[in-house]
């Protein structure tokens, strides 16, 4: 703060925003009577008016002093305040002399024709919403007034999507998108509380009056940081009191942009090496869930599934589990037994009714379902399947084959099926494929010691 | 409801209607607070609207299933299989090895370690705590390198599909109180077990079959289990464990009486349902719903459950696998097998119970006991589980309620010692869905007393086990009482480091 300026100044300034709605009052008040007076030629009203105006104009006078006091904290905007400063002040005179016209004081007869009462106060009025509009966007920022309105609204930028995290500009998707939702009503280029804009980068740079409000690599003595830290309870502690204060979540983010981004503008996650917890909050913050908690696959974004869609899939006998509520992500359950020999031909016709949310399985069972090679065709177009049980059903490694463009699998059950040593080729192409479960096949021990003997093969799980 | 005030009712016979339809409380549940809530409810959210109020509805409809707004996050595990120790299995017999205790072997616990803490009324007052390291043997098994003693020679064979862990506490020292702790968050009775919660937040993936079932194996015995281990508190009825009992009928009154064919039964339910759908309309009370739904519940488990609990068809190396036991209804080794039955069912929560973990005294013959009788069963379901590729999404946890003490409790000779209740550490494993296999988590002092590496409270691990199901700890609450209820109170972190 500026220390030039005695406490008890800046005391009396902040009662400015309580005081300015007295002018406001008085003034529309007269103006209003004002109006009414000419319009059913009732004389008893000048008394009123003038009463009305000298407390407008008195009141006015001492929102203006009272005003300057508060701008001598510092906290705005030059230019903006100086507009509200003028105007604010053009008011008062102004108002002073709508006053003195209609307590007959000041008579200017040059004017007769011209009703000089009205013309007074419809000044004073339009000064007055100029001001005040001013003052408005000081305390609240300039783009709080029409940022709801049904017209003429400016789409908010929107940043492409990322589909995976790598992409991602930590600054901008990760750090700008929180210091938006709790930060920038208060410190933005024109409401600058602190003297810090946390708008852009020009003014996160510069920091506020008590110090840099980001020092690259020191978490400590960067400002900000430092007040998110602090117990709720200190008188520093930001976001102030009635504020939405940061989650956990978002304070290891800022942490991490500023410990290990080095509170960089650029930088993208590809570029870093990121702890599994930051992966999985930035994740979650991007609407790609993050499962493997590592970084590696990513989940698609959430989305409403029609309900309509969900209703024919489980008319066709499937059972269908949200995995995480409100994602749009899948587990399919075709219960055993539904398809056997004698109904086989309508397994394809039920696979297709999946179709329309493909990419929203990420759990299929068709466990004993009389499953054959020719539908592992139609379930390779589920891409973000992780995991996949087609144990007890008549497979042959020419349908597994079907899967080795499946680079998401992780975990895949083939426990009683045809399938051979043969499959194990295609097993290697399979990415992401950590376990396959083959107990019940013609696969042997020694067959399977010899295959996962080398390196990066998926565990072979066979049974007694 | 209500007709216990029936005296100070009204004499007009249509407003005697209408009263009959309140009772106090509900009168002040309903205007106060509930048709407010509702329409704001309905307001925020009007596909939601009434939903709170019908539990049956949620069984039919996808969307209409996940009114709590579970899962939190991807889940790992889809149901589990809780081996639960009855009485304290101590760790220091089976899976904590203490190389130093053996030279140690008599002299008394230095105070640094007990440091003044609380024992029991059973060894407070004994003059002195003579340290006895184990007898048994013990030996590293597995690429895990795991210490297992010779008491578990099959649990040995399985080790790197295990995640051990060693620094285990609690807040309890005896039974009654540690038990219900462990199971349902808090030492008094009255909260909802795990089981119960994990059934309220998810529901079930099988209509035919309760979402939580229990298993008491008949081959142990010590220190009684109560039902509400598997209780559901105050949460809704149709959320409590289903006991099936251990012995050739797992559920009574299931099977028809004689020379009745069960033609009429589904007739007279829907009867029953139409009297209870009247006495709903008259007084809304929810658990007249949960009658309901129990009724079709039984009604559907008469085919159910006969099928699930017919282990005739399994072949002769399943069998072997499990142990001779297995053959025996209501055995451990019988209830594994059983409990694989139910989980291939999808079955969610399985909770077998086995008592007689209580070795105050002859330690060494009562552990190679109670190992003999659960060792195999244990290995088995494992390696069922896993040959399968249930383990896949399926969590098996072993465990107690607490450890045992490194003193021993009576007189100790170089064969024979007895141990007292130890809730500052012990050991658990699980297996399975999200958990790192072939893994050991946390270590204790010299002495098996203390843990002094990577502590994991009763609560740490009750939002482990939920977190593996998808949920978050903090966020499935219950409103009773006017106070939000959690499994874990206000306390419980997700052990992190041994999810895979």
């Amino acid at each position: 703060m500026d220390s030039s300026v005695p406490d008890f100044v800046l005391f009396l300034g902040r009662f400015h925003p309580l005081i300015v709605h007295l002018p406001i009052g008085f003034l529309f008040f007269a103006f209003i009577l004002e109006l009414y007076g000419s319009w059913n030629k009732n004389s008893m009203l000048s008394i009123p008016i003038s009463v009305a105006l000298f407390c407008g104009t008195i009141s006015a006078f001492l929102a203006c002093a009272l005003g300057y006091m508060l701008s001598l904290g510092g906290d705005y905007d030059q230019n903006m305040l100086d507009t509200h400063f003028w105007f604010g002040i053009a008011t008062t005179i102004v108002a002073f002399f709508a006053w003195a016209i209609s307590s007959g004081r000041l008579n200017i007869s040059k004017f007769k024709y011209l009703k000089t009462n009205i013309a007074t106060l419809t000044l004073v009025v339009f000064l007055l919403s100029i001001t005040g509009h001013y003052g408005g966007n000081l305390t609240h920022g300039s783009d709080y007034l029409l940022k709801y309105s049904p017209f003429g609204r400016k789409e908010k930028v929107e940043l492409p999507t990322v589909t995976h995290l790598n992409e991602a500009v930590v600054y901008e998707y990760l750090v700008n998108p929180i210091l938006e939702a709790k930060c920038i009503s208060c410190h933005n280029s024109s409401k600058m509380k602190g003297g810090l804009s946390l708008q852009d980068s020009l003014g996160m740079v510069k920091g506020g009056k008590n110090g840099e409000a980001f020092i690259a690599g020191d978490v400590d003595n960067s400002e900000m940081l430092r007040r998110v830290m602090l117990n709720s309870n200190h008188k520093d502690y930001m976001p102030p009191e009635g504020k939405t204060p940061l989650t956990d979540e978002e304070k290891s983010i800022l942490i991490f942009w500023v410990d290990k981004v080095n509170a960089d503008f650029k930088l993208k996650m590809a570029d870093l090496e990121a702890s599994e917890e930051i992966t999985s909050i930035a994740s979650t913050m991007l609407g790609l869930e993050d499962i493997s908690g590592k970084g590696g696959i990513t989940l698609p974004k959430s989305q409403t599934i029609d309900s309509e869609v969900l209703s024919e899939i489980e008319d066709a006998g499937f059972v269908i589990r949200e995995l995480i509520f409100e994602s749009g992500l899948y587990e399919i359950v075709l219960v055993p037994k539904s398809i056997t020999s004698k109904n086989g031909d309508d397994l394809e016709v039920n696979l297709e009714k999946l179709l329309p949310i493909k990419d929203r399985i990420i759990w299929l069972s068709l466990k004993d379902n009389f499953v054959q090679d020719k539908h592992l065709k139609t379930i390779s177009k589920f891409k973000n399947l992780q995991k996949l049980e087609i144990e007890k059903n008549p497979i042959t490694d020419s349908g597994v084959s079907e899967l080795s463009a499946s680079q998401n699998i992780t975990g895949l059950n083939l426990y009683q099926t045809k399938i051979t040593a043969l499959s194990f080729e295609n097993f290697t192409k399979m990415k992401g494929l950590q376990r396959v479960y083959v107990w019940g096949t013609s696969i042997t021990q020694e067959q399977v010691d010899n295959f996962v003997s080398k390196e990066n093969r998926p565990a072979i799980i066979l049974g007694i | 409801m209500g007709n216990h005030h029936d005296k100070l009712r009204s004499n007009n016979r249509d407003l005697q209607d209408i009263e009959r339809q309140f009772d106090r409380r509900e009168f002040f549940k309903k205007t106060s607070l509930g048709i407010g809530a509702l329409a704001l409810n309905s307001l925020l959210n009007p596909e939601k609207l009434w939903s709170a109020v019908d539990p049956l509805a949620g069984q039919q409809n996808i969307q209409a299933k996940n009114k709590l707004g579970m899962p939190h996050h991807l889940p790992k595990a889809k149901r589990i299989i809780y081996l639960f120790q009855s009485g304290g299995p101590s760790h220091l017999d089976l899976f904590d090895y203490k190389p130093k205790l053996t030279d140690m072997f008599g002299q008394d616990l230095p105070d640094s370690i007990r440091a003044g803490q609380r024992l029991t009324g059973m060894s407070a007052d004994q003059t002195a705590f003579p340290i006895a390291g184990s007898t048994l043997n013990f030996k590293q098994y597995g690429e895990s390198r795991a210490w297992v003693s010779d008491a578990m020679p099959y649990l040995s064979e399985v080790v790197d599909d295990l995640c051990f862990i060693k620094g285990m506490h609690t807040d309890a020292i005896n039974h009654d109180p540690a038990i219900t702790f462990f199971l349902t968050g808090s030492q008094q009775p009255g909260r909802p077990s795990i089981g119960s919660w994990v059934s309220y937040g998810l529901g079930s993936d099988n209509n035919n079959l309760p979402t939580f079932i229990s298993l008491v194996s008949n081959n142990g015995s010590g220190q009684p289990l109560y039902s509400r281990l598997w209780g559901n508190g105050f949460l809704p009825t149709e959320h409590q464990g289903v006991q099936f009992r251990s012995g050739k009928d797992p559920v009574l009154y299931l099977g028809d009486p004689e020379n009745y064919d069960g033609n009429d039964r589904r007739q007279m339910l829907d009867y029953l349902k139409k009297l209870n759908g009247i006495a709903y309309d008259a007084y809304g009370d929810p658990e007249i719903k949960a009658r309901i739904a129990q009724y079709e519940m039984a009604f559907r488990m008469q085919t159910s459950v006969p099928e699930v609990t017919d282990t005739s068809d399994e072949p002769d190396y399943i069998f072997d696998m499990y142990g001779p036991d297995s053959r025996t209804p209501g055995t451990y080794a019988a209830n594994c097998l059983m409990a694989r039955k139910l989980l291939e069912k999808d079955v969610k929560f399985v909770q077998l119970f086995h008592q007689g973990w209580d070795q105050h005294d002859n330690c060494p013959g009562g552990i190679k006991h109670q190992s003999k009788n659960t060792d195999q069963g244990t290995a088995a379901l494992i390696k069922d589980l896993k040959q399968r590729g249930m383990l896949e999404d399926t969590l098996v946890v072993w465990g107690g309620e607490f450890g045992r003490t490194v003193y021993s409790q009576g007189q100790l000779t170089a064969t024979n010692y007895g141990r007292d209740h130890h809730p500052k550490a012990f050991t658990m494993f699980m297996a399975g869905a999200g958990v790192k296999p072939g893994f050991t988590y946390g270590e204790t002092d010299d002495f098996g007393y203390n843990v002094v590496k990577d502590p994991v409270h009763t609560h740490d691990f009750q939002a482990t086990l939920l977190h593996l199901f998808g949920i978050d700890h903090e966020r499935m609450t219950y409103k009773h009482q006017g106070r939000r209820f959690r499994l874990t109170d206000v306390h419980g972190h997700v052990v992190k480091d041994i999810l895979s």
